[in-house]
């Protein structure tokens, strides 16, 4: 059955069961090549095949995803559970679609996802070169997205995308991890994430081990570690956090003052050089680049239209039928060089990567994450010696007021705990509080 | 030809045909019902069905992983077992030399029991049981309930699987689970608590969970945390802990670590790696330090009686009076270890491959009462619940910071205080228990590892514990 005839057979189905209806159907491959110590340890290769809907009847709302072998069966009996349902208070009929076709593919790219013959990856990348020194993964992505809608929607795009990382180690306490993105297939920025990743291991490896004692620091963030927090920033920005308690800008409106004027943030979905871009949303509202925040300033929440509707605002184009999500992420660069961000530090402390961030308290912020690879201490903006696994445990509030300034080169990051491209510099913390495990 | 295990033979055959020394076909269906509730309105009701065929091959030393949905026909299962061998080709260029231990396979049926089944109560009366659990919520004087959203979720999973070597295991398991967050404001601050509960089984798990009652008491928490707690105690004393801390210690300190993949590197860019790869062996902590992960109690979220790779599950003990004891294995790490796999394979769906897992991963419990473990507590803090935690990737430093907490002071509860927060070493926690009570209890989760990310159904449990002189604040 071709892509068309199951969403043929999908809307025939659902017209006349439901008032509105959205369907959206990705078809694609994906390869991902995963390698530690011992070699790669596995290939993996999938078939997409998703068919989604949303259904409303009246104020009731459904969302199905299926990927049964008769579709237009699972979608009519999954379509049932609408009927239900209650009146949402997050009702919003279906917009009018604005959106277009914007596609973003490298056939490279496409024909290794699309076979599973991704060997010349492994080739290119000298993969059997790091063995014994490096883990980490890379992956290649096809898909084309259907949408149509009752409100007229029509549309489709493809997309590929090129994303991995590397984690290189020297003996047991030393280890850099970076990171890289694109739609293309760009070797280039793949060799320097390893290379990145491989110089921190050894530039740690290099330097006397040092204890960090607890305390507040000024504190370098690597755009790994800054991704992940500036993460959370965009995910307190969306309005479906709002409204299910789970931000920290739960008490801010537009206009409202959350960070340093050093820090802008930008969602792009029409940056075609990173893999969430496109030119509509799942409601069919066309994409457009938008501040989140602009020079310290809360510009704007992310919404669709039923949580725009809610808090009386518009669509910014990042449906989500339920909630709103981000595309692209983007922080404005500043205009230091990695060196004089270094310098900038002065004493201090570099985090060059992280994961595990925890809040205590969504809405107030407060939270922890721990440091994971090379910690560097830093004195007179010279790496004097190495640590590791510090933990940051201070509030978003707090550490985005502390923002002093950000590198002029941004980075394309993408990994385990910055699930959304983000294209991101080097940024500076004034202060910081550090706490380790005893 | 149907979807049954006479296909699976037929893909397993044909991937060893070209030159599998291991070939593997897993048909993995789930379909579920997830209802949004917020404020007492009903917010969506979805519905998923992730179904497909999952494929693993040995070819060279390589392993190679394929999956193809239903919706892409048999076809696509079949395109997809060529995708699997040109995967392990792929991996064969650096190979990780990769075989599957000899292990004693299943060839066996597992129906988990379901008391209610999933089908038996309508859409309606499943929403009418969330609305009621909203209304019956109240604030306590000077707290306010700015928003309360409940996550009613049901699933059935469906598995065959279909091993090269004569594994042939089919299984059939009924899950139910109920997520919320409750967000309150008060004394000028706001607060949130989120939780999960989750079992296998039918609707007979709504009444065990008693969410209504967890809810109830979880108001009461955010109301001592924003309206009466103090600033927290900051110094060395004794602390003791609830089965919802130590059931995330066990989870966190003792079963990821425990992980043979975790140990040998294979996650070392994602969920990281353990101390256990450098400390093979010898003492962690005390005598009360017992941790056991085990798949096969009934109605646990994380039941099983056959892993993904069709080896007899049993319980294992990770942690024994102290002393490291066994990792947890799949059929490869088990082969690299020259030991039998302890059936630790597990995979969330059919685009996941089986990697190891735990299952529900507990503290054993101890002769104590809870007023026994703190009776001779002269000046310490009782933490109840955590809202924020998180280890390192080694497993090693670790943090927990109490929701709802108190002061011991001679031997009984006082004054209760907010964010206390403890900080330390796996060896230093699990070394400082001096004691554990006798009421062992179990928390649902959803554990995270693998890449693609696979959250899979936990459980993870304890008794009340005594830890003395640590680090608090």
């Amino acid at each position: 059955m071709t892509v068309e005839a199951v969403l043929d057979a999908v809307v025939k189905a659902l017209k006349g069961l439901v008032d509105e209806y959205a369907v959206i159907v990705v078809d694609g491959y994906e390869s991902m090549i995963k390698f530690y110590q011992r070699g790669v340890s596995v290939v993996q290769s999938w078939r997409h095949r998703e068919i989604g809907v949303y259904a409303a009847i009246g104020r009731k709302m459904g969302m199905v995803w299926v990927d049964a072998e008769d579709p237009e069966k699972a979608v009519t009996e999954a379509v049932e559970a609408v009927k239900h349902s209650g009146d949402s208070p997050l009702y919003a009929p279906l917009p009018e679609p604005s959106g277009e076709p914007l596609s973003s593919v490298d056939v490279k790219l496409k024909e290794a996802a699309s076979s599973g013959e991704v060997s010349f990856i492994v080739e290119d990348l000298e993969l059997e070169e790091t063995r014994g020194k490096a883990a980490g993964m890379v992956k290649v992505e096809y898909n084309k997205v259907h949408l149509i809608t009752s409100a007229g929607a029509d549309l489709d795009y493809e997309y590929t995308s090129f994303n991995g990382y590397a984690r290189f180690f020297e003996g047991r306490d030393a280890s850099g991890q970076w990171s890289w993105t694109s739609t293309r297939y760009d070797l280039a920025a793949a060799k320097r994430a390893i290379g990145q990743a491989r110089e921190l291991a050894a530039e740690c490896a290099k330097l006397p081990r040092e204890k960090l004692e607890p305390g507040e620091y000024r504190v370098l963030l690597s755009p790994m570690i800054a991704g992940n927090l500036v993460e959370e920033v965009v995910m307190a920005a969306n309005a479906g956090a709002v409204l299910f308690g789970f931000s920290f800008f739960h008490d801010k409106k537009p206009g409202d003052l959350v960070a340093s004027e050093n820090l802008t943030i930008i969602d792009k979905p029409r940056d075609m050089e990173l893999p969430e871009a496109r030119g509509f949303d799942d409601e069919g509202v066309a994409t457009r680049d938008k501040t989140i925040i602009e020079r310290g300033m809360l510009k704007s929440f992310l919404h669709n239209t039923k949580t725009a509707k809610l808090m009386n605002a518009e669509s910014t184009g990042n449906a989500g039928w339920l909630l709103p999500r981000p595309f692209n992420v983007e922080v404005a660069p500043g205009d230091l060089s990695p060196e004089e961000m270094l310098e900038a530090l002065r004493d201090g402390v570099y985090i060059t990567n992280n994961w595990y961030t925890r809040f205590q308290n969504h809405l107030e912020g407060t939270f922890s994450t721990v440091s994971r690879d090379a910690v560097f201490i830093v004195k007179g903006g010279k790496p004097v010696a190495c640590t590791h696994r510090v933990r940051i445990a201070d509030s978003m509030p707090r550490i985005l007021k502390n923002i002093e300034a950000l590198g002029r080169q941004q980075w394309p990051i993408q990994w385990w705990e910055v699930r959304h491209p983000t294209r991101i510099p080097f940024i500076l913390l004034s202060s910081a509080r550090l706490t380790t495990a005893e | 030809m149907r979807w049954d295990s006479d296909f699976l033979s037929m893909l397993v055959e044909k991937m060893a045909s070209v030159g599998a020394s291991y070939a593997e076909a897993r048909l993995h269906s789930i379909r579920g019902l997830d209802v949004v509730v917020m404020n007492g309105m009903v917010v969506s009701v979805g519905r998923e069905s992730v179904e497909g065929v999952a494929l693993r091959a040995v070819v060279g030393g390589g392993l190679g992983f394929a999956s193809s949905p239903l919706s892409a026909g048999r076809e696509g299962a079949e395109e997809a077992a060529g995708r699997a061998i040109a995967s392990a080709r792929a991996a064969s260029l650096s190979p990780d030399t990769i075989s599957m231990a000899p292990a004693r396979l299943g060839r066996a049926r597992v129906e988990a029991s379901e008391r209610i089944p999933i089908d038996s109560v309508s859409v309606e009366d499943k929403i009418s049981r969330l609305l009621e659990a909203y209304k019956s919520l109240e604030a306590p004087e000077g707290l306010k309930l700015q928003n309360v959203v409940i996550h009613y979720s049901e699933a059935v999973e469906r598995k065959i699987i279909v091993t090269s070597d004569g594994a042939l295991i089919e299984t059939y398991t009924p899950r139910v689970a109920v997520f919320y967050n409750i967000t309150a404001k008060g004394g000028g601050r706001t607060a949130n608590r989120w939780f999960q509960l989750g079992g296998t089984g039918g609707l007979e798990l709504l009444d065990e969970f008693k969410f209504e009652e967890t809810m109830k008491d979880d108001v009461e928490s955010l109301a001592v945390n924003l309206l009466k707690a103090s600033p927290p105690p900051r110094g060395v004393m004794d602390v003791v802990l609830s089965p919802e801390l130590s059931g995330i210690i066990a989870h966190e300190a003792a079963g990821h670590p425990s992980e043979a993949d975790r140990v040998l590197g294979r996650e070392a860019a994602q969920a990281g790696m353990s101390f256990r790869s450098w400390m093979k062996e010898g003492q962690i902590g005390s005598e009360y330090a017992t941790v056991i992960d085990d798949p096969t109690i009934p109605g646990s979220y994380g039941f099983y009686l056959y892993d993904d790779e069709g080896v007899p599950a049993r319980a294992r003990k990770l942690y024994d009076k102290g002393r490291l004891a066994e990792l947890l294995h799949n059929r490869e790490t088990a082969a690299v270890y020259g030991v039998e796999s302890n059936a630790a394979a597990r995979a969330r769906d059919y685009k996941s491959e089986p990697i190891v897992r735990m299952a529900n991963t507990y503290i054993a419990p101890g002769d104590y009462s809870f007023e026994e473990l703190l009776e001779d507590v002269k000046e310490g803090v009782y933490i109840k619940k955590y809202m924020e935690w998180n280890i390192d990737d080694v497993r090693w430093g670790q943090r927990y910071v109490g929701l709802e907490a108190y002061i011991i002071k001679n031997g009984r509860l006082a004054e209760p205080v907010r964010d206390v927060a403890i900080e330390l070493t796996t060896k230093t926690l699990f070394s400082s228990i001096d004691a554990a009570a006798k009421d062992l209890k179990f928390y649902a989760g959803t554990c995270g590892k693998g890449e693609p990310a696979q959250g899979i159904p936990v459980w993870m449990g304890g008794p009340h514990i005594r830890l003395r002189r640590v680090k608090v604040g």
